[in-house]
């Protein structure tokens, strides 16, 4: 067992990173080592990356231990550079965050005065004076690197931006010299934040923490006017909504709502909400209430303006959509199913049943073109065929009689057979053929049977299967 | 004297009262106390007990069902086995295109919403979109909802209900769960009374249960018919037209006898079947291979059914 991180006591004591846990032991009897779990630390981190959400929506995720926060155009929201980093930090420091912070002009220069030095704020054109000083380790580079450097009298950045380049890139790679432009904003460094960045949104920071869904709902129509405004201007309407609300302590709330047309109209996008609030009601704790609620358009569609008539009445689309969109703000996106018929011989995948994607299709004018589709098909079917022992006639006769969940069943009629191939150029050969047989029994069931495989050419012993019952 | 009046008078106000919950045309002596001393009694309600229906064609079921398929309000359909789910919702279905059609003739493309308890699509299979094609649905206009439990789906079928664009609602709920009780059913007949939708009670491998349904059809499968041949003659071994035998288990008219339905999805509507097959199914009573019927969960506090027949009792002595 080695040890991974320290907290300030332990390293005054003189601990260090890699040292072995017994070796630590016996230097403090009293220490207290805990297990490492990089999978809570990373989930730390990635909410701690939600939370900074309230700050800019460009959060990068950097390493294990790093956030990287492009707060272009951000700034003046906070009260300028040092405001803002004064307020990160104390904030982080009631959470019970230890952290340290640098606002630059290049990702690289922010990540060394972070870890190695004690800026706060580094204007630009600073950037050499403030590099020069620093080891060599905090240009990012890989441990051998650094080592080399440092074995050859390199060991800060001031000495390689004095050394001459070419000898440098020759020796240590071209990466040396990508890291050091970086780091004094002369190479472009992007970062990918960890979520889109939605197109529209709104926010309200408040002074009061909010407990109440009530509130919630109602600032959640508000924060859909102010949405609506700029959703209007671009003449579009969303379809995908998230609500971010920040808890006091530091949690962030993500919930989704997805709309089955292009909204724009506060009262159902609220509306959206509350079915979805109410769904999650239980995941969605309080606490102390939140502090900052978001509203964001995540995925926005044209919206065509339509007029309505005098007398106010939306069309007749709408309300179906407003039922649609309730329940799959209740129940999931998937829940409400709308039939699709695909072009296949397999009945499987010859029709099935898929979320809604198109309303107006549901009410609008009925589709010109009919595809051919075989008649004889069953009202109901099952996802897996299940197994029947049957007697019939070898090779290709209809079944006479067969067992089917534990009961006798006598064919009375059978159609058939029809013959249904597998489809090799998804399957691959050597599927066996199925022969369907429509059968009824005594009583007048009609039900879906088929035998896998031909006699002689594909199978020994052909399976009966039932795959469906008709009306 | 006097006293006898008012009892009278209260007497008939009380029937007027159970005449209007029950929606029905009033019974005749209140009819002909109203006509003699129409002072008594408070008026425009009458307009109010016309129903909308939807004539079948059928002169048994359309007598059963007073004129036709009500427009507004709930109906239940049951199957007592699993294995007659078929049958059962082969009739729903083509009550539901019957709704949808009459809904396109008047000019509206309205779509069906089949909301399902996921047990019972599970347990008799699950809709085929091709097969409710060949039925005669559209399947362009038809949506499914598969909800986890009976009160997911009891609350989706209220929310459908207050939307007035379905052509026809089908709530298909497996065995007589305990929280679609008396009041509950009531809850939809009156919402779907309201919201003016048909609600179709689909009650798979259920038992008999009271509710609030204008009618209550117990549906068994029966032997289709033949295919017919240019001829005249039949073809013989093949299987037509689907047909039901339907069993009216709750009406307000006297049903006679066992009807006999056979569905053409060509033409989109019911036929009678000829009266010398319908004759001969009622005759054959007893099935050859009977199960013993084994009802699905039922959420009421009874007893287990003992399985096996019993053939004879123990000796009292």
């Amino acid at each position: 067992m080695r040890l991974v991180a320290l907290d300030t006591l332990a390293e005054r004591i003189g601990l260090k990173r890699g040292q072995g846990a017994a070796e630590a032991r016996a230097m403090c009897p009293a220490l207290d080592v805990i297990a490492a779990d990089p999978a809570a630390d990373q989930a730390f981190l990635e909410g701690l990356a939600d939370w900074c959400d309230r700050y800019t929506p460009l959060v990068a995720l950097d390493g294990k231990d790093g956030l990287f926060l492009d707060i272009t155009g951000c700034a003046h929201l906070h009260g300028g550079e040092k405001g803002l980093i004064s307020d990160v930090l104390s904030r982080l420091f009631s959470l019970g965050v230890e952290a340290r912070a640098t606002v630059s002009s290049s990702a690289g220069l922010s990540w060394a005065a972070a870890r190695y030095g004690n800026v706060a704020v580094i204007e630009p054109g600073e950037a050499d004076r403030v590099l020069a000083p620093l080891p060599v380790a905090a240009l990012r580079l890989p441990a051998e690197t650094a080592a080399a450097l440092e074995r050859v009298g390199l060991k800060q950045i001031g000495d390689l931006l004095e050394a001459p380049r070419p000898p440098l890139a020759r020796r240590f790679g071209s990466l040396l010299l990508l890291r050091l432009d970086q780091a004094r904003g002369e190479a472009d460094e992007p970062l990918s934040p960890r979520l889109p960045v939605p197109s529209f949104s709104a926010e309200r920071r408040l002074a009061e923490p909010l407990m109440d869904e009530e509130y919630i709902l109602e600032l959640t129509r508000h924060l859909a006017k102010d949405v609506r405004a700029s959703l209007e201007r671009h003449g579009e309407g969303g379809r995908l909504f998230e609500l971010l609300l920040f808890r006091v302590d530091g949690r962030v709330f993500r919930v989704r709502a997805h709309a089955a047309i292009p909204l724009n109209d506060a009262d159902r996008i609220a509306a959206l909400f509350r079915e979805r609030l109410q769904a999650v009601h239980d995941d969605l704790d309080a606490g102390y209430g939140f502090e900052i609620l978001r509203l964001a358009v995540l995925r926005s569609e044209r919206l065509d303006p339509a007029q309505q008539d005098f007398s106010g009445v939306p069309e007749e689309s709408q309300p179906l959509a407003a039922f649609i969109d309730k329940v799959s703000a209740r129940f999931g996106p998937d829940c409400l199913m709308q039939a699709s018929l695909a072009e296949s011989h397999l009945p499987e995948r010859a029709g099935g049943f898929a979320a809604v994607r198109d309303v107006a299709a549901l009410m609008g004018s009925p589709a010109s073109e009919d595809k051919a589709f075989p008649e004889n098909r069953p009202l109901r079917i099952f996802t897996h065929p299940e197994r029947v022992e049957a007697t019939a006639e070898v090779p290709d006769g209809a079944p006479r009689s067969f067992n089917w969940r534990k009961t006798q069943y006598r064919v009375a009629r059978a159609e058939g057979p029809e013959r249904i191939a597998a489809e090799w150029w998804i399957d691959g050969e050597g599927h066996p053929t199925r022969d369907y047989f429509r059968v009824e029994d005594q009583e007048g069931r009609r039900f879906w049977l088929f035998r896998e495989g031909l006699y002689g050419r594909e199978v020994a012993a052909a399976r009966w299967f039932m795959h469906g019952v008709f009306a | 004297m006097a006293e006898n009046a008012v009892q009278r008078q209260t007497i008939l106000s009380l029937r007027d009262t159970i005449a209007r919950i029950e929606n029905c045309s009033l019974p005749g002596i209140v009819r002909t106390a109203k006509a003699a001393d129409a002072a008594g009694f408070r008026r425009g309600r009458e307009g109010t007990l016309h129903r909308k229906v939807l004539p079948l064609g059928i002169a048994p079921l359309d007598d059963v069902l007073k004129g036709g398929l009500p427009l507004e309000g709930m109906m239940e359909i049951r199957n007592a086995e699993t294995r007659d789910a078929g049958a059962a919702a082969g009739f729903v279905a083509a009550l539901a295109v019957l709704y949808q059609q009459e809904r396109k003739e008047k000019g509206h493309l309205a779509p069906v919403l089949w909301i399902s308890q996921a047990l019972a699509s599970r347990e008799a299979g699950q809709l085929y979109a091709p097969g409710l094609k060949s039925y005669g649905l559209d399947p362009e206009r038809f949506l499914f909802v598969s909800a986890r439990t009976v009160k997911d789906a009891l609350w989706i079928t209220e929310t459908a209900l207050s939307v007035p664009v379905f052509a026809a609602v089908v709530l298909e709920i497996r065995g007589n769960p305990a929280c679609l009780a008396l009041s509950e059913s009531r809850r939809l007949h009156v919402r779907a009374g309201a919201g003016g939708v048909p609600l179709l009670l689909f009650r798979q491998a259920g038992e008999e249960e009271a509710s609030s349904a204008f009618f209550r059809f117990q549906i068994k499968p029966a032997p289709a018919g033949e295919r017919p041949l240019p001829d005249g003659s039949v073809l013989c071994g093949s299987i037509d037209h689907p047909a039901f035998h339907l069993l009216v288990e709750k009406s307000r008219a006297y049903a006679a006898a066992d009807i006999f339905l056979e569905w053409n999805a060509h033409d989109r509507r019911f036929y009678p079947l000829d009266e010398r097959r319908s004759a001969a199914l009622q005759a054959n009573g007893q099935p050859e291979n009977p199960v013993d019927p084994l009802s699905a969960s039922a959420g009421r506090s009874r007893r287990a059914q003992p399985l096996g027949r019993l053939l004879a009792f123990a000796r009292a002595s």
